[in-house]
């Protein structure tokens, strides 16, 4: 594929490297690559993907961009807020780079369209922020014999590897099956260094271009660990996994399957305002419970530092991670419900407290973020 | 003693440590002492029978325990232990 003399002056400083000269930017010119994700991760690796000029860009998300994602998602702006995720990245990605080709899905990424989008591209960036998306990228990667540029990250940790089954061990190798549901907490829950996305999803668009170009070591078989605060960069060496169910000798899933209910979650965190499950209770729910019921109980499990962000009045505060060992501090016969600032840590709370014997336990669904949307708008979203 | 590298998920519920020194023999009396000296960990490494929960992974001195005696892979003072757990957050 030639470059056009726009693109030789644009591309000059590849043109300079000898691994990549002009062969490796027409490469990369008839290359493509399909990001799963449009946020933390797939911000940096997207941008610099395009700049780099990989000809045909692919972008998956459902999304709407939130004024909680500015803080690292940097290719969306404050303007964007509201706006689909993948149309306001496309946009961004065709100012930095006209003469590429993006592909927006506005869409989850599900077992019915992975194969259909995924088989359209060179390779693939998992950006995604839950576990069924990441076993579904892995498993369409195997399928379809292509490399799955794997990140994630959590506060001021990341991973990185690459997955090619066909060189060497894939996402289930590592992971044969997923945490139980809300054990693993989310960027959303625990937070995140917002550079700390930049740094690896920068090291992933690295790992693309590197896949795409035909040089270097890349990561395949090799699970990188940072950490920003100890500026540590590990390695550790991974190997296939022979009884791996996807691309072992003996693999048994042969094709996609229900990866929501393999994980036991949703592949997307679109809030769903009904607190429909028993132990649930809606925030104008527990505010006509609150005006009846003096004695009724409020736990929070969130950490000190949030609640001076928000906290609803005569709450008793016990973090998650001391539960365990504060039962003692809570009467088993009064009726209480339990909060956070989402619902994930108060649900865990609750598991823990009726495995200890509590039956009046109730979980604030959705948090305190939906106490102050619903019921006290005097309180921070956060 | 080894050297055990805590997840940083599960660190949280361990004084907020990211590596500690614990006394232990093998694999298993290893991931048994941190459980014991923070009582809060011990549900998010091990299942109901007591199993190390699938989504972790143990290597000793970078090889993984598989390729290994598994959790009965036993330890000398010196060795390092790295518990990986995966994450999503993306």
């Amino acid at each position: 594929m030639e470059l056009s003399r726009d693109e030789i002056l644009r591309y000059s400083r590849h043109l300079l490297i000898p691994e990549i000269g002009l062969e490796g930017q027409q490469k990369l010119k008839a290359a493509s690559a399909l990001i799963i994700g449009a946020g933390g991760l797939g911000s940096p690796a997207a941008l610099y993907l395009a700049a780099a000029g990989v000809g045909r860009i692919g972008l998956v998300d459902y999304d709407v961009v939130d004024e909680s994602n500015l803080q690292r998602q940097v290719i969306h702006g404050t303007e964007a807020i509201g706006k689909l995720k993948v149309e306001n990245a496309k946009r961004r990605l065709l100012d930095i780079n006209p003469r590429i080709q993006v592909d927006a899905y506005n869409e989850v990424f599900t077992s019915a369209n992975a194969m259909r989008i995924a088989k359209e591209y060179d390779v693939l960036l998992d950006g995604t922020d839950n576990f069924p998306t990441r076993y579904l990228s892995n498993d369409v990667c195997v399928f379809l014999g292509k490399p799955n540029v794997y990140g994630s990250i959590y506060r001021f940790d990341g991973q990185a590897s690459v997955f090619y089954a066909k060189e060497g061990p894939c996402y289930r190798c590592l992971f044969p099956e997923p945490p139980p549901p809300g054990l693993v907490p989310s960027c959303a829950e625990g937070g995140v260094l917002g550079v700390l996305p930049a740094v690896i999803g920068s090291l992933q668009a690295t790992e693309a271009l590197k896949l795409l170009l035909g040089i270097g070591d890349p990561l395949i078989g090799r699970l990188l660990l940072y950490n920003a605060l100890d500026m540590s960069f590990d390695f550790i060496k991974l190997k296939k996994n022979p009884n791996c169910r996807v691309c072992g000798p003996n693999a048994d899933v042969t094709e996609l399957v229900d990866y929501e209910a393999f994980c036991g979650l949703p592949s997307h965190d679109r809030a769903d305002d009904s607190a429909s499950a028993d132990w649930d209770i809606s925030a104008r729910d527990l505010q006509t419970r609150l005006a009846r019921d003096p004695n009724l109980l409020l736990l929070d499990v969130r950490e000190p530092h949030e609640l001076r962000i928000s906290s609803i009045r005569d709450s008793v505060n016990i973090p998650l991670g001391q539960l365990t060992a504060r039962l003692s501090e809570l009467d088993t016969a009064r009726e209480m419900v339990i909060l956070c600032k989402s619902g994930t840590r108060s649900r865990r709370a609750l598991e823990l407290l009726v495995s200890a014997g509590f039956k009046k336990v109730k979980n604030l669904h959705g948090g305190i973020n939906a106490w102050a949307r619903d019921v006290d708008a005097s309180l921070p979203i956060y | 003693m080894p050297s055990l590298r805590i997840p940083p998920a599960l660190k949280y519920y361990a004084d907020n440590l990211s590596e500690t020194d614990l006394p232990a023999a093998s694999v298993t009396e290893l991931l048994a002492a941190l459980a014991g000296r923070y009582p809060a960990v011990k549900f998010h490494l091990l299942d109901a029978d007591g199993n190390l929960r699938r989504h972790f992974n143990v290597f000793v001195n970078g090889v993984h325990v598989r390729e290994l005696n598994g959790l009965d892979t036993p330890l000398r003072p010196e060795d390092q232990v790295i518990l990986l757990a995966s994450a999503a957050g993306g």
